[in-house]
């Protein structure tokens, strides 16, 4: 157990590079996650700190222990680094059955015979796959494996746990109840944990403090509630939820900020908005923050409906609202080529200048 | 449940108590014993090449054996009939491997299966004694020439003409262009072949337009691989072009050092550089075809089995067809070898019961010169494949799973012997031994043979390896070392055991390799290092053919036990 200490990280492909200054705190004991799509470093971030990739500049320290300087030229190989580390595709070694997977690190530090069956023993209990310590990984589900694969890790009491879009091969029902036990197992064990994945709902119902990565750079680092209230930008928003973006010119001062929408409508904004009146600016709104029902208080605005599906139970519906591609999902399917949706009052949050074109996150359902 | 670090004694320790074995003197080890084994007969070759003294003298630098090469008497029809010799064995084991490949391959041709067996066998055998089978039954005094020219009245055809030797050449060959051409229809998708069917083309349209072009990109590779084979093989010219004087490079090369009064080292190393510079620049050549086409035509792609061709009533004309290749030209060859060595004279007047004889094998047994020929044979491919084995698997190890800062120039180095054929490997390793002071003990003992085997064939094996190596992911290693594994124990414990039977093939691939090996032998066996090829050679020159036809008798029975073995009890199937 121990802090993480992650300083001024650089990773260089040649002339590309893959990470670009990457600075974070890891506390004892927390549960933090790197997300992002593909391609954002979060996963070279994680291979830096494993040892299996040698980074180009910066430090990586556990507690008093240099992993990595770049400035003195440290660099502990994998082996002695003391982490645990699941991969993404399990990496159970297919020759030996779990109990010799689990057998293997506890040899390796010299463990008595006794105290390694004892070990394993614990560990396959924790992940409830005690009954199948006789099996070989290829006689197991998906779901099974990953199971051993985290008590291969957990067996030998690594400093720092590090998970690699552990979930991501399993089926979507098994996904939901792996997560939830992942989150139990958290709350019992307390580790530093490292959990690298694409997925914001894995990110966001597990975490401490989520580190949102975009191209090679951290975009915001802060807790599920804070990454989801108040992102920072545009990105971050749209990666972490459905988000609806609403892009219009700023408008009025201090405690009655608007936007001004290309249609002549306008919506209130909330009082900490940083805008500059007579600039474009962007309202970021979550599934529940844009209401198809026109009762209650807050500002209610006229959309033109482009299409409407069903979805199951449910209507999906596009808007149009001054420009903007909204979309809404309603009980019934919608009467007429105009809805009013209403807007709570100061929700939301607002960035500066249009959001920059994202990678739209295809995500089923609201949230 | 309990929860792991509130129950129990606290951890003892989070990182490897064990002294990681250092990877570092293992990797640099292993890449310096790569560059001396490689090095050793190249560079006497090519010191040799640019002097104008045997290196045992002292020599100064020169171009003039160029010059003396080019002007020798009978160079430039020599170097012709190089070329058209490889031409033509490319082109007749083109056509009869492709044919085969699509007739075996994609047909519901009877018995296919054990005809697609009994195609491969000369890969078995070396093509030595494919030649002295083709001599036995269709040379001038072959049995089955003997029974044409009785009925018929003259001699019906002359093997010992360029176009003879092409023959033989391109039917050892086919195996490789069958090989390449089932690959590539094995993992071309069926639907293609489909979709021309529903358009409306027949099969033999379809066989053309669509499953031959697709095989196009195999064709070229396999058409450079076997054209440089042919320029590598000794024992075909050698039976078949010398009687008549037709000469090509490498018997130009067996003779010059072998067998001149006066051995002309330098004209023979200049020689050997030109050929081995013709052959890298093939294989550059290839890998240029490769990368332009598929990363690798055998391996890879998924493997569908396609539906076969119907080939309705032309399915018993075809069979007999193939059948009839396949008995004429490889069957009865070897079988009427095998009689050979079971009778005193075979000749179609004489009544085979009036003939049988098991002198020829008593003569092996008797003479220990000749029985050592055989067990040296089955040493070298016994403890020199498993020798080769290892190094070889370390080389794959360390090139593709380490970080070896040189991993990149060691593959280059290894896969250099490519260009290298064995007759020059054993030219260079002769030079070596001869010039290099501490290494004369080696001369004349199995332990100079098996270490120039293992250099020439250290592509083959890792052939053998790589393709395995590469699918093992490497998340399986990595994880050994992120639980706190040394390198050298990642190796040990996770990927030596997933690649066993990668190492398995590998070993049965160079034991049969090693035991049928000869021209690399040629220059370096000595008498009480002699192995069965050189044997084979002796006795051939001699005139001794019921010796020739028993040893390779021999040969031939343990090479089909050993494939046996290997299939039945590892499941290894060594060629396809």
């Amino acid at each position: 157990m121990a802090e993480l200490i992650i300083e001024h990280l650089v990773k260089r492909f040649g002339a590309f590079t893959a990470l670009k200054d990457f600075s974070l705190h890891v506390r004892d004991g927390e549960f933090v996650s790197f997300l992002g799509p593909s391609g954002c470093g979060k996963s070279t971030t994680l291979a830096a700190i494993a040892g299996l990739d040698r980074p180009s500049e910066g430090r990586i320290r556990i507690g008093s222990r240099d992993f990595y300087d770049g400035a003195r030229n440290v660099f502990l190989p994998p082996e002695a680094r003391g982490c645990g580390l699941v991969f993404q595709s399990y990496a159970l070694w297919p020759h030996m059955t779990v109990e010799a997977n689990l057998t293997f690190p506890l040899s390796l530090r010299r463990i008595r015979k006794t105290e390694q069956r004892r070990r394993i023993a614990e560990a396959l209990d924790l992940v409830e796959m005690g009954a199948y310590a006789k099996r070989y990984p290829h006689e197991l589900s998906g779901g099974q494996q990953q199971r051993v694969a985290l008590a291969r890790t957990l067996v030998y009491n690594p400093e720092i746990l590090l998970l690699d879009e552990p979930l991501s091969n399993l089926d979507a029902k098994l996904r939901d109840r792996a997560r939830i036990w992942l989150a139990e197992l958290r709350d019992k064990l307390r580790m530093t944990t490292i959990y690298v994945t694409h997925d914001q709902v894995e990110a966001l119902s597990l975490s401490d403090r989520i580190v949102v990565m975009d191209r090679g750079e951290i975009a915001q680092v802060g807790t599920p509630q804070e990454i989801y209230e108040s992102p920072n930008s545009a990105f971050v928003a749209d990666f972490i939820g459905t988000t609806s973006f609403l892009t219009g010119i700023a408008e009025g001062q201090g405690t009655s900020l608007r936007l001004g929408l290309a249609d002549g409508q306008k919506i209130g904004l909330p009082t900490t908005a940083r805008v500059v009146a007579g600039e474009p600016a962007t309202l970021a709104l979550r599934p529940n923050q844009l209401l198809s029902d026109a009762e209650g208080p807050g500002t209610r605005l006229t959309a033109r409906v482009t299409s409407q599906a069903y979805v199951g139970g449910r209507w999906q519906a596009s808007l149009d609202l001054g420009g903007n591609h909204l979309r809404i999902e309603t009980e019934q399917r919608l009467e007429g080529d105009a809805i009013v949706v209403r807007i709570p009052d100061g929700v939301g949050a607002v960035f500066r200048a249009s959001p920059a074109p994202v990678t739209p996150v295809l995500q089923a359902g609201t949230v | 449940m309990t929860v792991l670090e509130t129950s129990g004694p606290p951890p003892a320790r989070t990182v490897p108590a064990s002294p990681p074995v250092g990877e570092v003197p293992i990797q640099y080890g292993l890449a310096g014993l790569t560059v001396i084994l490689v090095a050793a007969p190249l560079a006497p070759i090519l010191l040799q090449g640019f002097s104008d003294k045997p290196l045992y003298d002292e020599g100064s630098l020169t171009f003039a054996n160029f010059g003396k090469m080019a002007s020798y008497p009978g160079f430039w029809q020599m170097a012709l009939n190089t070329v058209l010799f490889g031409i033509l064995a490319t082109a007749i084991a083109q056509v009869v491997g492709t044919l085969a490949a699509i007739l075996i391959g994609r047909t519901d041709l009877p018995l296919r299966r054990l005809l697609g067996e009994v195609f491969l066998w000369p890969l078995y055998v070396s093509s030595l004694i494919l030649a002295f089978a083709w001599a036995t039954i269709y040379g001038p005094s072959g049995y089955a020439t003997q029974m044409v020219t009785l009925a018929t009245g003259g001699q019906p055809w002359d093997l010992y003409t360029i176009w003879g030797m092409s023959l033989v050449a391109g039917i050892s060959l086919a195996p490789v262009s069958f090989i390449y051409g089932q690959a590539a229809a094995a993992t071309t998708d069926p639907t293609f072949e489909e979709a021309a069917r529903i358009a409306g083309a027949g099969r033999l349209r379809t066989l053309f337009l669509v499953t031959l072009p697709l095989m196009k990109p195999a064709l070229f590779f396999s058409s450079i691989l076997i054209f440089t084979a042919s320029l590598e093989i000794l024992s075909i010219p050698l039976v078949f072009g010398t009687p008549s004087g037709v000469k090509v490079f490498s018997t130009f090369l067996y003779e010059r050092i072998g067998n001149a009064a006066i051995p002309d080292y330098g004209v023979a190393a200049t020689a050997a550089l030109v050929l081995i510079c013709v052959i890298v620049g093939l294989i550059a050549l290839q890998n240029r075809v490769l990368g332009s086409t598929r990363k690798y035509v055998t391996i890879g792609g998924k493997s569908v089995r396609p539906r076969p061709f119907a080939l309705g009533a032309f399915r018993w004309p075809v069979f007999i067809l193939v059948a009839g290749y396949v008995l004429l030209a490889v069957g009865l060859p070897l079988g009427v070898l095998v009689l050979r060595g079971f009778v005193t004279f075979l000749h179609p007047m004489a009544p085979l019961a009036d003939v049988l004889t098991l002198q020829n094998f008593r003569v092996l047994a008797e003479f220990p010169s000749y029985a050592r020929s055989i067990w040296n044979s089955l040493f070298i491919a016994g403890v020199g494949g498993a020798l080769a084995t290892v190094f070889i698997t370390c080389i794959a190890i360390v090139v593709h799973r380490s970080e070896f800062r040189f991993a990149r120039p060691l593959l280059y180095i290894a896969l250099m012997p490519r260009a290298i054929p064995g007759l020059i490997a054993g030219i260079g390793f002769f030079y070596a031994v001869a010039m290099i002071p501490g290494l004369a003990p080696l001369r004349s003992t199995v332990w100079i043979l098996m270490i120039a085997f293992t250099m020439a064939a250290i592509p083959v094996g890792y052939g053998a390896i790589a393709p395995m190596l590469l699918k093992i992911g490497p998340e399986l290693d990595q994880a050994a070392r992120v639980q706190g594994a040394s390198w050298w124990r990642a190796v040990t414990r996770v990927i030596l055991p997933l690649l066993r039977p990668a190492i398995v093939a590998c070993f049965a691939l160079l034991f049969i390799n090693f035991f049928k090996e000869y021209s690399t032998a040629v220059f370096l066996y000595a008498p009480g290092s002699e192995v069965i090829g050189t044997t084979l050679l002796q006795f051939w020159t001699q005139g001794h053919l019921g010796y020739v036809a028993a040893l390779s008798t021999v040969q031939i029975t343990l090479i089909a036990c050993c494939v046996a073995l290997a299939r039945t009890a590892f499941g290894v199937k060594i060629y396809g």
